[in-house]
């Protein structure tokens, strides 16, 4: 980031991420770490459950209902009984995998929290954009299961929002109060309807977990081969380093947007298509990023008294170079993300995405048409979706300044 | 090796990586079913020929009964001689498709690539010479915001409140109004706003971020001690390194938002350019126009990266080409 | 007067520059067309015609300012040889007339040649009107323009016009340097009104150098057809610039055969009236409705929402239009189709009757029509001087013979005569097994009302019969080819107790219900298909038996259908045709061979000083006509 190191800036700033990641890491090697055994033990079930699905579920019923008729589990009563997508399995892998490697360290060591914390807490904006963020998980993890899914009632069309009025003339049917030949909003309907008659407000909620999955479940991948690639780019150097870059360089000038539609317009496809096209050409910023950043690090000094005394480059890697960058990532991916969301609402407002599923673009495109008369429409998911995509903006800006002390923010002035 | 070869085997890589990406583009379309060959055999039905024979008879006049390798020769050799084809959706040889549609793309994205551009980094140094007053709070929600609408959607609402309601905007693009008039710049005003809203923003963090810290630098003290202007002294002294850094990121950035904003900007004002073009072919599988339009933005694509790296080398002198084989 | 023709009144006929092109009958590309243009985002593209009569100025009224129509989507061709778009046939006709038309009382109408039969409609006399001239060098209009046309581009195998399916089996014999006749293999009364033989003269000599090497991807190609640069006096304007994906500009032509034809409405003697005209394209509806509102353009199409706000909106007079183009729910009773389970539970009439009966029609028109549409209970629009009367029909789906009581007995009868063990759980249709019936539906992909149509399906046979139905959107271009056409393979099938062969199959019947598309579909609303309330007899190509020559979802006919349309096309008057359609639409109504849901009406908005466009169906045969009373 900058250019001209100041090294007493760089001896006053607390290099929390480097030292602490060390105690951390401390003395475990060699053996699988207790982390990832859980993960590995909380993963089965849901694996297991994709497993049964493929083997024992009926085609024309759903994983759950199948489950529960085979175990006389109630689980319709928790809400379990939607159909279950290989993007619903793969959207619980990468929670857990995010559970067990973000958030229970934060949790396991509490000082490195409490410094976070502190530190993140003089940053208004982004703590504001967290919270938001915070409601759009709780929103889009629990919304499906307290909400029914989107249902249409075209004789409900286009009803306003509560406190607001459309013209009669524009609704099929009033569901609210009517009056001065005005229909008034409800209480059903929070946010009105769109022109088939769905409430925008589950529209928005359900939008929320496409949202959420589209984030982490292409962070995810992106992550996983943009760290292996750069950090291995970066330690291994000579010709591994070379081919790693050019097939970078291939996988940033390939225009994913284009190479998507082409896809689309070959074979058709939908959201899974979506997240596997973009992640898999979208690691390489993240693989350039890595690798630069790693191989500043493994000049450090540490890494190379770890060198010197035998390590091996694997366990150089692991031990000193991803924990050593592992905040840089993060930042790196926090603002990688809006630019899936965005990607997504476009395609879905162009009419290209997965019809099948509510995301905000598809309630923007379906309410373009009427956005003189039912604004609220367009609105409610357009300006949610500006304010998530502002939100991780903040955020990975945020931490930008956790992580590069050097590029201060105003807001912590 | 010296500049020229670093230069040489640059540009050499820049010719692979095209054929690479030319390459996977006829696989995926080799894959597919080619919808002429059932249009012929429909054709041969409805007048009472033979849909087999018109099947044969279109499989050999689209050159789909040779062996697939002469086939990918014929495709790159017709790749790199432009000859694309005729496009059906059009009615016009693919390559005139899309030089007109180039025509209005260029209309709306060379004043705002300009603008991007210029105002970018001075916003950017501005506020970073202003850092924490109210000026550099306004320029960074400026930013933010700017990055965060959806294009599409600032744009619908732009043209509701500027076209509908206030009748200041022309909501049919007229392509009949020449290229450098007032009514054209009228029409074209709200999708620069919005793609200049857009893209300035993320050039505006990082000039001001990479100006920050040349803010106190030694030589800043220096100069502002010996008592130069301080417009001077920015001019001099933080815009011209702030630049370096920042030219390497303009034309990747830049190139990113135009594949995706020039399409949904393109669709939502109406504007005949490539974007709209690419995303009809698509509607209306004209694949000889899909084709093209993929490779144009491919090749730009390309070449943007190209220059970026360049520029990079040229203008860093921290990088040396000697050490890097490539 | 000649006979057979004049009597036909108020039948309704679509406007002809701009439907011509939806009648090729049996192809694919056309009943797509016909889909599409039913839907939400068509609505009108500047109907072209206008009625001069409404308003009768002193004198002719001035030459003034230019029409400007919006329309959604651009046209891919304007080559008349090969146009089949409905679109590009208005872009068409602002520089070309095509042979004929219909007046605003259906009655035939000729503009460049007449056409007369003397026996009943075996041989046709054109007369082409004199003075009709092309663009320099090209000569004039004559009958060996069109002959030469006729015999070397429609009736050849290699050129594969738009039209060439209409000139099969049909000898044509120069008779006089502007006169011309047609033999056809068997009468047809009415055939002027099936558009088959609607001519665009294009001169000779741009053509010829493509006949002599049959090289159809030239011809396709040729610039001066596509840019219309061969129009002469032919048309009321001349084509100024096509900018694709923009939309086309005219200039007035002054010199318009039709000021002095000496027929039609007063008007026409110095027509047109307009100094230019345009289309433009605008993708966006909303941008679309602002440039009506706004007056930037003088014509577009209004979606059923607005279109009650656009009334009380005096910057826009609304027209409200009935068409002949249906809604209609295709299920698939090829071998492909009901993936739900053993059999297919759609080839049963009774169980059709059941989906018509699920589906609530009067909520379907008020909620996603509102209001502006009419039921569709059999294969003709109310209007239709051949409907049989609403007493005379089934009105499933209204009433009382719409619910999930009526629908699961109409499905009960089905399951009954089935020979798999179909039953009722509680309220729901479930498989032998025990499972859920899955059903998936197609429709339009980007068409905001017919997805919405489908979810409304969906809803209600979710309701009523406990279907689930998988809402699935699609290219039309792509559903074309995979799913509701097929290569034609023939065959034979005991179609109702009688062996039938399918002697020429067709793509969109290729041969009997073994003959399946290559991929598996159960339902669909991509298509929307013309019920020809001009000459139901075109109809024909729909229900002629199960071999006729288009019937994609493999419908045996269990009625007599090859006997009623025999009797239809041998009536020697147009009294007689009356009993074997009577017959026909009763039987077609209690068959249900597509689901028929409803007539969605075509709502347009003009300029409200623009003297011309009328509410009927007839609206637009005049355009020339048609000015701006400023």
């Amino acid at each position: 980031m900058s250019t001209d190191t100041d090294p007493n800036a760089e001896a006053d700033a607390p290099r929390f991420d480097r030292v602490d990641w060390e105690a951390y890491a401390g003395g475990r090697t060699g053996r699988v770490s207790t982390t990832t055994k859980l993960f590995a033990l909380t993963v089965a079930p849901i694996v297991a459950l994709a497993g049964y699905d493929r083997v024992a579920a009926g085609e024309r019923e759903t994983v759950f209902d199948a489950f529960a008729a085979a175990t006389d589990l109630p689980l319709q009563a928790f809400g379990l009984d939607f159909a279950v997508t290989a993007v619903d399995y793969a959207f619980a892998a990468t929670l857990l995998l995010f559970v067990w490697y973000l958030v229970v360290p934060l949790f396991q060591h509490p000082r490195i929290a409490s410094h976070y914390w502190r530190r993140f807490k003089r940053n208004r904006p982004a703590l504001v954009s967290l919270a938001w963020l915070f409601v759009v998980f709780g929103g889009g993890l629990l919304g499906p299961l307290v909400l029914n899914a989107p249902e249409q009632n075209i004789l409900a069309g286009h009803q306003p929002p509560v406190g607001l009025t459309v013209a009669e003339a524009n609704v099929p049917q009033c569901v609210g109060e009517v009056a001065d030949g005005r229909c008034g909003g409800t209480w059903e309907y929070p946010l009105g309807t769109t022109r088939g008659g769905v409430g925008v407000f589950t529209g928005v909620v359900y939008g929320m977990t496409i949202s959420m999955k589209i984030a982490f479940i292409t962070t995810t991948i992106v992550a996983g081969i943009g760290i292996t690639v750069g950090t291995v780019s970066a330690y291994a150097g000579g010709w591994v380093d070379e081919v790693a870059m050019r097939a970078v360089d291939i996988v940033l000038s390939f225009p994913t947007l284009l190479f998507f539609l082409l896809v689309l317009y070959v074979y058709g496809a939908g959201l899974g298509m979506f997240i596997v096209v973009f992640s898999l050409f979208g690691w390489g910023g993240t693989a350039r990023y890595v690798r630069s950043k790693a191989l500043s690090v493994s000049e450090e000094e540490f890494v190379k008294a770890g060198r010197l005394s035998g390590a091996s480059t694997r366990r150089v890697v692991r031990r000193h170079v991803v924990p050593n960058t592992a905040s840089s990532i993060i930042t790196q991916l926090t603002l990688l993300i809006p630019g899936f969301l965005l990607a997504e609402a476009q395609l879905a407002f162009l009419g290209l995405g997965d019809s099948s599923i509510a995301s905000w673009g598809q309630l923007i495109a379906a309410g373009r048409s009427d956005l003189a008369f039912a604004p609220w429409i367009v609105l409610a998911p357009g300006i949610v979706l500006f304010l998530t995509i502002l939100a991780f903006n903040f955020l990975g800006d945020a931490l930008l300044d956790a992580v590069d002390p050097e590029a201060t923010t105003e807001a912590e002035r | 090796m010296g500049v020229a070869g670093y230069v040489a085997l640059r540009v050499g890589w820049a010719a692979v990586v095209s054929v690479i990406i030319v390459t996977v583009t006829f696989g995926l379309l080799a894959a597919a079913p080619n919808p002429s060959v059932q249009q012929a055999a429909t054709q041969a039905a409805l007048e009472g020929g033979d849909p087999q024979e018109a099947v044969e008879r279109e499989r050999q006049l689209r050159g789909l009964d040779e062996p697939l390798h002469v086939r990918y020769l014929d495709f790159l050799t017709g790749v790199y001689t432009l000859e694309w084809g005729w496009s059906e959706y059009r009615s016009q040889p693919v390559t005139t498709a899309l030089a007109d549609a180039v025509l209005y793309t260029a209309q709306y994205s060379i004043p705002w690539t300009i603008l991007t551009v210029l105002f970018g980094p001075l916003i950017g140094v501005y506020s970073a010479a202003n850092m924490y007053t109210w000026r550099d709070h306004a320029a960074t929600g400026f930013a933010f915001f700017g990055y965060a609408i959806p294009n599409f959607f600032f744009g619908i609402i732009l043209l509701l409140i500027f076209g509908v309601w206030l009748e200041w905007i022309p909501i049919v693009f007229r392509t009949e109004v020449p290229a450098f008039s007032l009514a054209n710049a009228r029409q074209l005003a709200i999708p620069v706003f919005v793609l200049v809203t857009g893209s300035i923003g993320a050039i505006m963090r990082v000039s001001r971020n990479e100006s920050a810290a040349f803010r106190n630098a030694t030589f800043m003290k220096t100069a502002k001690a010996k008592g130069v202007s301080p417009l001077r002294a920015y001019a001099y002294h933080v815009m011209r390194p702030t630049l370096v850094p920042l030219s390497t990121t303009l034309v990747g950035q830049l190139l990113a938002i135009f594949l995706g904003s020039s399409l949904l900007v393109e669709v939502v004002f109406g504007i005949p350019g490539l974007g709209r073009l690419t995303f009809n072919a698509l509607v209306a599988q004209d694949t000889n126009l899909v084709l093209g339009s993929t490779l144009l933005f491919t090749f730009l694509a390309v070449v943007g990266n190209l220059l970026e790296d360049l520029a990079f080398t040229v203008l860093d002198p921290r990088i040396s080409y000697d050490d890097r084989e490539l | 007067m000649r006979p057979g023709r004049h009597t036909i009144g108020a039948a309704g006929g679509p406007s002809i520059t701009r439907r011509q092109w939806l009648t090729g009958l049996g192809m694919g590309a056309t009943a797509g067309l016909a889909g599409c243009s039913a839907d939400d985002d068509s609505g009108t593209e500047a109907t072209d015609d206008g009625d001069g009569t409404g308003s009768e100025p002193d004198g002719t009224p001035s030459v003034s300012g230019t029409y400007d129509t919006v329309i959604p989507s651009s046209f891919s061709t304007l080559n008349p040889l090969y146009n089949t778009g409905s679109r590009a046939g208005t872009a068409i006709g602002r520089t070309l007339d095509p042979g004929y038309t219909f007046n605003t009382d259906g009655e035939y109408f000729p503009l460049l040649y007449d056409l007369s039969t003397d026996d009943g409609g075996s041989v046709w006399v054109f007369d082409i009107r004199e003075g009709l001239s092309f663009t320099d060098p090209y000569g004039q209009v004559d009958a060996s323009t069109f002959v030469y046309q006729i015999r070397e581009l429609h009736q050849t195998d290699w050129a594969a016009t738009a039209a060439s399916a209409d000139w099969t089996g049909i000898t044509v014999e120069e008779t006089g340097e502007f006169q011309f006749q047609a033999e056809l293999p068997e009468p047809r009364l009415l055939w002027p009104e099936s558009y088959d033989p609607l001519l665009y003269p294009v001169p000779t000599d741009i053509v010829d150098p493509y006949v002599a090497d049959e090289d159809v991807e030239g011809l396709r190609q040729e610039e001066a057809l596509l840019d219309l640069s061969f129009t002469g006096n032919l048309g009321g304007y001349t084509l100024e610039e096509w900018e694709r994906g923009a939309g086309t500009t005219y200039s007035r032509n002054d010199e318009y055969y039709l000021r002095d034809i000496g027929e039609g409405p007063e008007l026409f003697s110095n027509a047109p009236y307009f100094e230019g005209a345009s289309i433009d394209v605008v993708e966006e509806r909303a941008s679309r409705l602002a440039a009506l509102e706004t007056g930037e353009a003088d014509s577009a199409g209004i979606p059923p929402e607005r279109f009650s706000e656009f009334e009380q909106n005096p910057r826009v007079s609304t027209y409200r239009i009935p068409q002949p183009f249906n809604r209609i729910l295709s299920v698939n009773m090829r071998d492909n189709g009901w993936n739900a389970g053993p059999g297919n539970l759609f080839r049963h009439t009774a169980f059709r009757q059941g989906l018509a009966a699920a589906i609530g029609k009067e909520e379907l028109i008020a909620g996603i029509f509102r209001g502006l549409a009419q039921p569709h209970y059999t294969w003709q629009p109310s209007w239709s001087e051949w409907h049989p009367g609403d007493d005379a029909v089934t009105q499933l789906g209204t009433g009382d013979r719409y619910g999930g009581e009526v629908a699961r007995g109409l499905v009960g009868d089905a399951i009954a005569d089935s020979e798999f063990g179909y039953r009722f759980d509680g309220n729901a249709l479930v498989t032998p097994e025990g499972e859920t019936i899955t059903l998936d539906l197609y429709h339009l992909a980007g068409g905001e009302t017919s997805q919405l149509i489908a979810e409304f399906i969906g809803e209600e046979l979710s309701d009523s019969l406990g279907i689930e139905v998988t809402i699935e959107a699609i290219d039309a271009v792509r559903f074309q080819q995979d799913y509701w056409t097929a290569a034609p393979q023939g065959g034979t099938d005991t179609v109702d107790g009688e062996a039938v062969s399918w002697d020429r199959p067709t793509p969109n019947n290729p041969g009997p219900r073994s003959v399946t598309s290559a991929e598996s579909w159960d339902m669909s609303i991509v298509y929307g298909l013309n019920t020809y309330p001009l000459n139901p007899l075109t109809n024909a190509a729909f229900f002629d038996g199960a071999d006729a020559r288009y019937n994609p979802v493999g419908y045996y006919p269990e009625f007599d259908a090859t006997g009623v349309f025999e009797r239809a096309r041998s009536a020697d008057s147009e009294a007689a045709l009356q009993e074997p359609f009577t017959e026909l639409f009763q039987n077609l109504a209690e068959e249900q061979p597509y689901v028929m849901l409803a007539f969605g009406d075509e709502l347009s908005g003009y300029t409200p000083d623009l003297v011309g466009p009328t509410e009927d169906f007839f609206n637009g045969w005049d355009f020339p006509a048609w000015y701006f009373d400023a």
